[in-house]
C-alpha cells in the first residue's frame, strides 16, 4: 500500500498537515458569527409587551398596601432577584441585607464601575440572556440604557414623590451624589475657605487645588448653571482657565479624598461629599461644610428590565427602595431621593446634571473638560 | 469474502495509515496546542480589528484619525516612549543585575532577594504608586521629610517622568528578574571559566560571555517590558496627571470611557502596539535561531557554581540591603502603616496612638472575602498551570519544529499583550454569550480570560528556556527508542523547569491583580480577590485597602516560597 504522498517529508509531514487543519478549524471557528461589534437586534424586546412588562403595567396602577400584597407573595415565590448595580459594596451590603430580612426574596449582586454595569447590560441584552431583572446605577449610564430600549415603564405613589428631574423614561431616581467643594483644614482656615464656586479660581489655590480627571458632568452643569446667571461664555471659560491654572489633576475620587487629608492639596474642586464625610467621621482633617452652593447632585436611580426573569421581585425592589430604602440610604450617608420630613439640605440651592445634554452631547463636553483640565499644566512663572 | 474490490481496500488501508499516523500522541498534543494557541488569540483579535476596520457602513479608518489626531499626539508619543523605554531599561538592569548576583555569585543576604523580587509584583499596581506618592510626594513625601534637613524641601519629585520611570521600572523588574534567573541558572560555568582562565577580567566575562548567552533572554524581557510600559495607564494617571505628562494610554483611557466605546480608536492604539511587538517577536526569534549559539544546556554535565565575590561580598550584600529598603520595605512600610490607622497621616505620636487592627477586622467582615480567596487561589493556579503547559507544548513547535508556519504560534501568543483588558472582556462575553456551552456565568470564563491574557508572558518565559537547550539531548532520547512524548516529559520538561516554573509564578501572582477583564465577566459567587480590592477602593476605604494588600502580599509570598522549595527538588538542581 502507497501511502508516500501522505506522508510527506520526514517527520514534518503529518504534524504539518495537523497545523494547518487546526489554523483552519480556528479560522473556521472565529469566522462565522459575522461582526461583534456592529448593533445587533435586539433579540429579547422585539414583538409585543414582555411577560415581565405585562406584571409591571398591571401593578403599576396599583397604591399603598394592595400593592404590597400583589407583589410579596408573587416576588417570595420567585425567590430570587438578580441585581446589577454600581452601588459601593458598604451601602449594597445593608440595601441587601434588610431587604433580604424583610422578605423571603434571595438577592444575587453583580457590582461594578457604572461603565461596566452598562456594558455588561448592553451585552447581554444583545445575546438575548436575562442576566439581570433590576439596574441601579448612575443617571447617565441610565439614559443609555432606556435609549438601548432595554428598560420598561415603572411608576406607582413613590415614584410621584421623586422630584421631576429623577423621573425618567426607563428610570427613578433613588439617592443623590453631591458635588461640592472640600478642604483640608489643616492647612485652610475656616476664613480662607471658598464660599462660591467662583473662589477656586482665586490664584491663590494656584498649585493646591485638585481636580478630578473625568467629571466633565460637574463641568458641563457649573458652566450651564453660570450660562444661566447671565455669564459670558468667555467669563467661564476664563473661570474654569483660573481653576485649571496650576492645578493638579487626579484620576479617582477615592484618591483625591486620600491625598485631600494627606495634605497634598489643600482644595479638592469636585470630590463627593460622602467620601469626605466618611473622611472626616474617621477624624481626618477635612471638610466640606458649609456648603459651596449651588451643590451639584448626580441622581443615581433604578430601572426595571423588559426581560426580567423575576419581575415581582424587580418590582418590589424598586417600590422598596423608594420607600424603606430611603431611610436607609440616609443612615449609610447618602443622600436620598425622596424628601420627606426634615430634610437636612432644606436651606441649600441644589442643582441636579443635566443629563439629556450629558447624554447628547456628552463626548463634546468630555473633549473639552479634558482641554480645560490638560491646560493645567501651562503654568508660567509660578 | 471477496467483496471489497482491491481499490477500496487499498484506499481504506492508506486512509487507516493515515490515521494512524495522525493519531500519534506527537500530532495529537502540537494539533490541540496550536489550536487553543490560535483559539485563545484569534477570539478577542477578530473582534478587535473588526471593530477598528468597520462600522455600520462598512470599512473605515476613522478610529486611527480620532486614536492618532489629538494635537497633542506627539507630546504623548514623546511621553510615553521616554516612560516605556526608561522603565524597560530600569527593570532590565536591576532585574539582570539581581539575578545574576543570586544565582551566579556567593552574594550574602540570598534570602532577601525573592522578597525583593516578588513584593513588587504582588502589591497591586495603586496600591504601590500611592505608597510611593506618600513616600516621595514633594508636598508630603516622608522621604522628604526624612532628608529635608539635609538636602531641602522637595528634593524627590515623584510626579515627574522620572518618578513614573522609577515607580513603573521597580514594579516591573521581577519579570525581567523571574526570566533572567531561568536563563542564568541554565547556563554552563565552564565558559565563563574558561574565559577567566584566558586572563579576561570578571567584567569582561560578564559583557563578552555571560550578556551575550542570555541574549534571547535579554530581548523577550526587553519586548515585554516596553510593550508593557507602553500600555500602562495606572503609573501615568496617578504620578503624570497631576503635573499634566499625558501618555498615549490615557488616550484608551478617554475613548472606552465614552458610550458606546470607541472600540475603533482603542482598537487603532491597540493595533499600534500590535505592529512594534510582532516586530519585537520576529526579531527576537531571529536572535534566538541563529544557531547554537545559546545552547548552553547540552549533553556535558555541568553544575552551575557560584563565583566568589571576593572583597566585593560585602559590596554587594550592602547594595542588595539598600536595594530592599528601598523598594520592598518602603513601600510595604507605607501599607503597613496605613492598615493599621483610620485615616492616612504623617507618622506622629497622636498617628501611632490611634492605631488599630480595625482595618484588618473589617476585612473579616466582608462577606465575600472567603469565596473571593477561594476563587482567586483556584484562578491563579488553574491558569498557571495550564498556560504553561501549553506554552511548554508552543515553544517546542516555535523553536524546536520544523513545520512551516509555527512562527504564527509565536504571533498569536503574543497578540493578547497589545488588547486592552476590557476589550478581551467584551470580545470574551460576546463569544461565550453566544456559546451552547453554558460558559458565561460560570468561573470557567474568568479562566479563559486568565489564560488568554497571561499566554503571551508563558511563551516568553518558555520559548527563552527552550533556545538554552541543545537539541542533542532530545536526539540522545530517541536514539535510544524514547518517543516523542517520552522525550518531552522525561527529558525537556525537567529541563525547561526553571523557566517553567518562573512563568508559572509570575502568573499566579499577577494573575490575583487581574481586574479590567474580571469586573465585566464574573458573577455573583465567582468573585475574585482583585474585585474586592476595586470595591475598597471605590468605597473610599483606603485604610481596609492597604489592609487588603498586606493580606495578599502574605499569602503570595507563601505560596511563592512553597514553589520554589517544591521546585527546587525538580530540574537543576543547585548546590
Amino acid at each position: 500500500m502507497n501511502t508516500a504522498p501522505l506522508s510527506g517529508r520526514r517527520g514534518g509531514g503529518p504534524a504539518k498537515r495537523a497545523l494547518v487543519s487546526g489554523s483552519a478549524l480556528v479560522l473556521l471557528l472565529s469566522g462565522c458569527g459575522g461582526s461583534p461589534t456592529a448593533t445587533a437586534p435586539q433579540a429579547a424586546t422585539g414583538g409585543g409587551p414582555s411577560a415581565a412588562e405585562k406584571l409591571y403595567t398591571e401593578v403599576n396602577g396599583m397604591n399603598g398596601q394592595q400593592r404590597r400584597d400583589k407583589l410579596v407573595p408573587l416576588a417570595e415565590k420567585e425567590g430570587a432577584l438578580d441585581l446589577y448595580t454600581s452601588m459601593t459594596s458598604d451601602v449594597a451590603d445593608a440595601v441587601l441585607k434588610a431587604f433580604e430580612d424583610q422578605f423571603n426574596v434571595t438577592v444575587n449582586l453583580y457590582r461594578a464601575g457604572s461603565e461596566t454595569v452598562l456594558q455588561r447590560v448592553v451585552q447581554e441584552q444583545k445575546a438575548g440572556y436575562q442576566g439581570n431583572d433590576v439596574v441601579e446605577t448612575n443617571a447617565t449610564e441610565l439614559f443609555d440604557l432606556n435609549t438601548e430600549g432595554v428598560l420598561a415603564n415603572y411608576d406607582g405613589e413613590r415614584r410621584r414623590m421623586v422630584p421631576e428631574a429623577g423621573r425618567q423614561q426607563g428610570w427613578t431616581a433613588t439617592r443623590m451624589n453631591l458635588f461640592a467643594p472640600s478642604w483640608n483644614t489643616g492647612l485652610v482656615t475656616p476664613e480662607q475657605a471658598p464660599k462660591t464656586w467662583e473662589d477656586l479660581a482665586d490664584p491663590k489655590w494656584d498649585g493646591k487645588l485638585a481636580m478630578e480627571l473625568s467629571d466633565s458632568d460637574w463641568y458641563l452643569t457649573l458652566y450651564k448653571y453660570w450660562e444661566k446667571q447671565g455669564k459670558t461664555g468667555e467669563e467661564i471659560d476664563k473661570l474654569f482657565d483660573g481653576m485649571a491654572r496650576g492645578a493638579k489633576i487626579v484620576k479617582g475620587h477615592t484618591v483625591q479624598g486620600q491625598l485631600l487629608s494627606a495634605g497634598q492639596f489643600s482644595v479638592a474642586a469636585s470630590n463627593y461629599s460622602y467620601i469626605v464625610q466618611q473622611a472626616k467621621a474617621k477624624g481626618a482633617p477635612v471638610d466640606y461644610l458649609p456648603f459651596v452652593q449651588p451643590v451639584i447632585a448626580r441622581p443615581n436611580g433604578i430601572g426595571l428590565m423588559k426581560t426580567a426573569k423575576h419581575p415581582a421581585a424587580a418590582m418590589l425592589f424598586a417600590d422598596w427602595m423608594l420607600q424603606e430604602g430611603q431611610a436607609l440610604l440616609a443612615k449609610q450617608g447618602l443622600t436620598p431621593a425622596i424628601v420627606e420630613g426634615d430634610d437636612p439640605l432644606k436651606d441649600v440651592e441644589i442643582i441636579p446634571i443635566d443629563v439629556e445634554e450629558l447624554t447628547k452631547n456628552g463626548d463634546e463636553w468630555n473633549k473639552r473638560y479634558d482641554q480645560v483640565i490638560s491646560n493645567g499644566e501651562q503654568v508660567d512663572g509660578n | 469474502m471477496t467483496t471489497a474490490s482491491p481499490a477500496v481496500s487499498a484506499r481504506r488501508g492508506a486512509t487507516l495509515g493515515w490515521l494512524r499516523r495522525l493519531g500519534t500522541p506527537k500530532v495529537i498534543i502540537i494539533v490541540v496546542v496550536a489550536g487553543l494557541i490560535g483559539y485563545l488569540a484569534l477570539v478577542p483579535l477578530y473582534y478587535l480589528i473588526w471593530g477598528t476596520f468597520f462600522d455600520a457602513d462598512g470599512f473605515t479608518l476613522g478610529g486611527f484619525a480620532r486614536a492618532y489626531g489629538d494635537p497633542r499626539v506627539g507630546d504623548m508619543i514623546g511621553n510615553s516612549l521616554w516612560f516605556a523605554v526608561g522603565s524597560a531599561v530600569l527593570s532590565l538592569v536591576v532585574g539582570t543585575a539581581l539575578a545574576y548576583l543570586n544565582v551566579r555569585t556567593d552574594v550574602p543576604f540570598k534570602g532577601l532577594f525573592f522578597a525583593a523580587s516578588i513584593i513588587p509584583l504582588i502589591i497591586p499596581g495603586i496600591l504601590y504608586t500611592i505608597a510611593w506618592i506618600f513616600l516621595a510626594s514633594p508636598d508630603i513625601g516622608l522621604l522628604n521629610k526624612a532628608i529635608e534637613p539635609i538636602l531641602g524641601p522637595g528634593f524627590f519629585d515623584i510626579f515627574t517622568v522620572w518618578g513614573m520611570v522609577w515607580v513603573e521600572g521597580l514594579h516591573l523588574s521581577p519579570i525581567v528578574f523571574l526570566l533572567m534567573v531561568a536563563a542564568f541558572r541554565s547556563m554552563d560555568p565552564s565558559l565563563e571559566e574558561s574565559a577567566l582562565m584566558s586572563g579576561a577580567s570578571r567584567w569582561q566575562v560578564f559583557r563578552r560571555v555571560t550578556m551575550p548567552l542570555t541574549r534571547p533572554a535579554i530581548v523577550a524581557a526587553v519586548l515585554v517590558m516596553v510593550v508593557r510600559s507602553l500600555e500602562s495607564f495606572e503609573v501615568p494617571a496617578l504620578l503624570g496627571l497631576q503635573n499634566g505628562i499625558y501618555v498615549f494610554t490615557s488616550r484608551i483611557y478617554f475613548v472606552l470611557r465614552s458610550y458606546p466605546p470607541d472600540l475603533a480608536a482603542a482598537g487603532a492604539l491597540a493595533v499600534g502596539l500590535l505592529v512594534l511587538a510582532l516586530i519585537g517577536v520576529t526579531i527576537s526569534n531571529l536572535v534566538g535561531r541563529s544557531g547554537k549559539t545559546y545552547q548552553t544546556v547540552t549533553g556535558k554535565g555541568f553544575r552551575p557554581r557560584p563565583m566568589e565575590l571576593g572583597k566585593w561580598r560585602p559590596v554587594m550584600g550592602g547594595v542588595i540591603v539598600l536595594y530592599f529598603f528601598l523598594t520592598v520595605v518602603g513601600p510595604l512600610f507605607v501599607l503597613l502603616y496605613t492598615s493599621l490607622l483610620k485615616f492616612y497621616q504623617a507618622p506622629s505620636a497622636e498617628a501611632f496612638a490611634s492605631m488599630s487592627l480595625d482595618n484588618y477586622r473589617q476585612l473579616f467582615d466582608i462577606s465575600d472575602a472567603m469565596t473571593a480567596l477561594k476563587n482567586s487561589l483556584a484562578l491563579g493556579l488553574g491558569s498557571a498551570t495550564l498556560v504553561m503547559i501549553l506554552m511548554a507544548v508552543g515553544a517546542w513547535i516555535v523553536v524546536r519544529s520544523r513545520i512551516p508556519g509555527r512562527q504564527l504560534v509565536d504571533h498569536f501568543s503574543f497578540v493578547p499583550l497589545v488588547i486592552p483588558g476590557l476589550v478581551l472582556g467584551l470580545a470574551l462575553s460576546f463569544v461565550y454569550l453566544r456559546s451552547p456551552v453554558p460558559i458565561y456565568g460560570t468561573i470557567f470564563i474568568l479562566l479563559i480570560a486568565y489564560c488568554t491574557r497571561y499566554m503571551p508572558y508563558g511563551m516568553r518565559y518558555a520559548v527563552t528556556s527552550m533556545h538554552q537547550i541543545s537539541a542533542e539531548l532530545e536526539e540522545s532520547a530517541q536514539v535510544s527508542g524514547a518517543s516523542w512524548w517520552q522525550t518531552f516529559r522525561r527529558v525537556l520538561l525537567p529541563l525547561l523547569s526553571p523557566g517553567l516554573l518562573a512563568g508559572w509564578i509570575y502568573i499566579l501572582v499577577v494573575s490575583f491583580r487581574e481586574l479590567s477583564s474580571s469586573i465585566l465577566l464574573y458573577s455573583p459567587g465567582n468573585e475574585v480577590l482583585s474585585i474586592l480590592i476595586f470595591e475598597q477602593y471605590e468605597n473610599g476605604q483606603f485604610t481596609v485597602l492597604a489592609a487588603l494588600g498586606v493580606v495578599m502580599v502574605l499569602t503570595l509570598a507563601v505560596l511563592v516560597i512553597i514553589a520554589y522549595k517544591l521546585g527546587a527538588k525538580v530540574g537543576l538542581r543547585q548546590d
